[in-house]
């Protein structure tokens, strides 16, 4: 008999923060992070009886455009429904959504393949709703375990979301990494969401189910509380195992929601609060049908900016890049944006990109700053950049300099005065002097030079490497050979 | 003539003329509530000491000649099922016994811009769901021209209060016929405007595809002066239509109905209806003629067939969502409980009313998977069936001829436990909601004991000119209804 294999089908459900500064169906700010509970609230948002909602059109502008990016279908006549259950941070008892007629369909995502292929995984729809209100559960003690009493705060309710659904395309936990990855570098690119899972503003839930060589499929289990890139991927490994195992066991995989515990890197079945929820949808009587106007959604193509992936073409074609540089470096538009400033300032676009990709990020990831915070301007990097390209100081000279700039937040010219370093750096006489004060502490090894006993070369190499060492970067390596080589003579 | 017996007109043209002051109209009508209120019971609050506030800066604006909304210096109650900011909204429920809003309904606010004085809040069944106000959690209505009978519902409280002389005008809110049939039940004109002619901002929703606001009012002229203050559009309300508005008052010129159509339903004509409507009913149609209007008889199969069925999945199917937000979390009615089911449960139990109740359950059954599409769906298309078959009678006629309701004003408690009798006195009523209609309901003489009775002219959308100049040349023909006396000699 032969061994059984296992195949993960994985779709994603995710909830998108648009980023309108007013929310979808009143002026209240959509600003709640952060804000006193309950002040970013009216009578539309709180649901109070006789407020009636009123669409934002930045809300469809923002929904049109990832629509666009996402490569869907626009429905040019759409309307809204009412999402119909109760719980308390839904002040209307009904979430106004859309069902029937979402506001575009059928699209999808390109991702790369671990053997540097494309995949398309498809987006069978993308439609607008209200997000609810958060509650904070509080023990007597204050603690949130344990809770004796709840509060909700209705700040985020109302706040709008697009709701992107994925075919069950996605075959692995990589691959739905990637997906989210692209996705939410597209969202970012065209400005319509900060995308950031960790404030909640891009949330995904993960439908997964397996499927077994024998043939046969276990049921779904939908994952809950991904918070992370990270998060996404270890939980959809842990549920490959988890119901490739029960399926090797000739068990049965039950249909149910699953909640990610990041701490202990489990999945554990929710109570079972989701008994078949029936939502009574019915088509939202106080907005009429979302009709959009003809030229709307060309309007709307021409405002849209340069895609990520038109963007690696760019890159790629105008600076002579190749394909993981370019990807790297256009991750985030700002990033890419420094980088371009970089080369239009003079520096050279391969060795800007070096730069950028290593000694830009490393800082950044070190000072944990944005690229808009970067403490070095990128006119300033290509400056030193130029330097070292016209070997007036040498790579190492400049890494220094370079980090004495990000660290201390000072100029070129004071970093390189800190640092020492000269253009045109130690050479003639300077050089000399300094080669003969090594000479004069390696006598051993200069004697076994001398002698003929260096047959391999491997001492005075050594000796090279001192010098250079001693220069910090600053000598000109052949310079040094060649004044190493004179005095070895003498 | 006593000042609580003045129209909206002639308390215009009086207060220009400095005939009387706004603050004594105000007193008067107060006066006159105050003592009708023991027998009718139209109102579940007074407005007094803002009212007379009001009616005194009117005053003064007057003494300086300042520049006086259109309406300054007359007052008004308004359906308890509007906001009114700062003042207790109960629609009638337990659940929102003293809620107080932050804000006035679009239509308060418009009235207020205009100068017109709330005096106070009307009765109504619950939520607007009912038509004798015997749905009330503060107690029934009483008729003002018969206090054992109804005053017709859901906008009793609202009607009685200008057929007795309270005010000149009030507004209540129509879903299946709650304005027409209350006017009709008290002797007065009442206007359920187009679909989306007037604001429901601030009207506390019933079923938010049927419910339109309108008015209440003894005279035709008033009818007009009104509809053009609370007719404006509004940005805050999707489904308020963005047309221009015309000058109501220019309807009221019409001198006869020459040319005009005027189409019965062959299928109410057969309608077992009380015999006085009857005559009634008949007596307009000859009053039709002699104006020289045509008399066209239209089929309208599915609106009498289907439309109370079709009106009674859809309007509870809406309720039923629009009421789930009283869950006593924020606001209004909140019982002790245990957890958050509990609360919900304990609240709606304690706080809606056994016709409230009904609605939500049959609401919810409609609209749940595996009968929505037998309900729903079905009762939508039924719908547009019957607003496609009005689209057709209106290319024959300009006007629709029927009555009001099958019968006079019932006595209480006549039908208070028999809800599919009682539905079937909105048989007239709501297929013009269903369809978005305008619908007007006027005072057609009286029956030998003493009931209003009443019939309904039903115009094409936007059509409220036409039903204007109708009721203005009918009351020419047979003058201004009387003011009831509530018993009272």
């Amino acid at each position: 008999m032969s061994e059984l294999t296992f195949t993960p089908v994985i779709g994603l459900e995710i909830h998108v923060q648009l980023a309108t500064k007013s929310k979808i169906f009143c002026s209240c700010s959509t600003d709640y992070i952060g804000a006193v509970p309950n002040t970013n609230v009216c009578p539309v948002c709180l649901g109070l009886p006789g407020s009636l909602p009123v669409l934002n059109a930045k809300v469809v502008e923002y929904g049109v455009k990832a629509a666009l990016a996402l490569n869907c279908t626009v429905n040019t006549a759409t309307r809204f429904h009412r999402k119909n259950y109760f719980y308390a941070d839904l002040p209307k008892a009904y979430q106004i959504s859309q069902y029937d007629l979402p506001l575009a369909e059928k699209g999808y995502v390109e991702i790369p393949t671990e053997d540097g292929g494309r995949y398309h995984v498809r987006i069978t729809r993308l439609h607008l709703e209200e997000d609810a209100g958060k509650l904070v559960h509080e023990a007597s003690d204050g603690r949130l375990v344990g809770a004796d009493q709840s509060f909700v705060d209705y700040n985020r309710g109302g706040v709008p979301l697009a709701e992107i659904v994925s075919e069950p395309d996605i075959r692995s936990a990589a691959e739905a990494k990637e997906y989210v990855a692209r996705l939410r570098q597209l969202v970012r690119y065209l400005g319509v969401s900060d995308g950031d899972m960790e404030k909640g503003s891009l949330r995904v839930d993960a439908n997964i189910s397996v499927k077994c060589s024998d043939g046969r499929w276990g049921d779904r289990a939908e994952v809950k509380n991904l918070n992370s890139l990270r998060a996404l991927e270890r939980a959809l490994e842990y549920e490959f195992k988890r119901q490739s195992q029960l399926l090797a066991e000739g068990k049965t995989v039950t249909q149910e929601t699953r909640h990610w515990n990041d701490v202990e890197g489990v999945t554990m079945a929710t109570r079972s609060k989701e008994e078949a929820h029936d939502y009574r949808y019915f088509p939202e009587p106080d907005l009429p049908p979302l009709l959009l106007p003809d030229g709307y959604v060309d309007k709307i193509k021409e405002t849209m900016p340069e895609l990520p992936w038109q963007k690696v073409d760019r890159f790629e074609k105008s600076y002579k890049l190749n394909e993981t540089d370019a990807m790297i470096l256009t991750e985030h538009i700002p990033l890419a944006d420094f980088y371009e400033a970089c080369v239009k300032a003079g520096a050279s676009p391969q060795r800007a990109s070096n730069w950028v990709r290593t000694e830009v990020l490393r800082i950044m990831n070190e000072q944990k700053i944005e690229i808009e915070d970067f403490p070095i301007k990128p006119a300033v990097l290509a400056q030193l950049v130029s330097k070292v390209d016209d070997n007036k100081i040498s790579t190492t000279a400049a890494r220094e300099v370079f980090d004495m700039m990000a660290a201390r937040r000072i100029s070129l010219e004071e970093a390189m005065s800190e640092c020492g370093v000269e253009e045109g750096g130690i050479s003639g006489s300077n050089l000399e002097n300094m080669v003969r004060g090594i000479l004069k502490n390696n006598a051993d090894v200069v004697e076994i030079i001398k002698t003929g006993q260096d047959k391999k070369g491997k001492k005075q190499k050594f000796l090279q490497g001192l010098i250079m060492k001693e220069a910090r970067g600053q000598a000109d390596p052949k310079e040094a050979a060649s004044v190493l080589a004179q005095l070895l003579e003498e | 003539m006593e000042l609580f017996e003045l129209s909206v007109a002639q308390i215009i043209e009086g207060l220009q003329n400095r005939t009387f002051s706004a603050s004594e109209v105000f007193k008067a009508c107060l006066n006159r509530a105050k003592m009708l209120e023991p027998r009718i019971s139209a109102l579940l609050s007074f407005t007094e000491e803002s009212g007379m506030a009001q009616a005194e800066a009117v005053d003064k604006a007057l003494a300086s000649g300042e520049k006086l909304g259109p309406l300054a210096g007359v007052p008004f109650i308004v359906k308890d099922n509007m906001c009114t900011k700062g003042i207790p909204t109960t629609c009638a429920s337990k659940i929102l016994a003293q809620w107080k809003p932050p804000y006035n309904a679009a239509v308060v606010d418009f009235l207020d811009e205009a100068g017109a004085i709330l005096m106070g809040k009307a009765n109504l069944d619950e939520f607007a769901m009912g038509g004798s106000t015997e749905h009330s959690a503060y107690g029934v209505t009483s008729n003002p021209w018969k206090l054992d009978c109804v005053p017709g519902g859901s906008s009793g409280g609202s009607a009685a209060s200008v057929a007795a002389g309270y005010v000149p005008f009030s507004l209540g809110s129509d879903t299946g016929g709650s304005i027409r049939q209350p006017a009709a039940f008290c002797g007065i004109y009442g206007l359920k405007p187009t679909y989306g002619l007037v604001s429901r901002r601030g009207l506390v929703a019933f079923a938010s595809s049927l419910d339109q606001i309108g008015p209440f009012t003894r005279t035709a002229e008033d009818m007009a002066l009104v509809l053009d203050v609370i007719s404006q559009k509004d940005d805050h309300d999707s489904t308020c239509s963005r047309r221009s508005r015309p000058d109501y008052k220019k309807a009221l010129r019409a001198d006869s109905l020459k040319g005009r159509k005027i189409g019965l339903i062959k299928e109410t004509l057969g309608y077992k209806l009380d015999p006085e409507i009857k005559e009634a009913f008949d007596k307009t149609v000859k009053f039709c003629k002699e104006q020289g209007a045509e008399i066209v008889e239209i089929s309208l199969p599915t609106m009498i067939e289907y439309g109370l069925p079709c009106y009674y999945i859809l309007a509870p199917a809406e309720a039923s969502s629009n009421l789930a937000r009283f869950d006593g979390v924020r606001y209004g009615l909140s019982e002790d409980a245990a957890s958050l089911i509990d609360l919900y449960m304990k609240t709606r139990a304690e706080g809606f009313g056994v016709e409230v109740k009904r609605r939500i359950m049959v609401g919810t059954y409609v609209l749940s998977s595996g009968y929505y599409d037998a309900y729903y769906l079905v009762a939508q298309k039924v719908r547009q069936l019957i607003k496609r078959e009005f689209v057709n009678a209106f290319k024959s006629v300009d006007t629709i001829l029927l009555p009001t309701a099958p019968t006079p004003a019932f006595r209480k408690g006549e039908l208070v436990n028999d809800p599919i009798q009682m539905y079937m006195a909105d048989v007239f009523t709501l297929p013009v909601n269903l369809a978005g209609l305008p619908g007007l309901s006027l005072n057609a003489g009286f029956s030998k004991d003493g009931r209003p009775l009443g019939v309904q002219f039903i115009g094409s959308w936007w059509g409220e000119e036409d039903l204007l100049s109708i009721a203005a040349l009918h009351e020419k023909a047979y003058g201004t209804a009387p003011i009831a006396q509530g018993g009272v000699c």
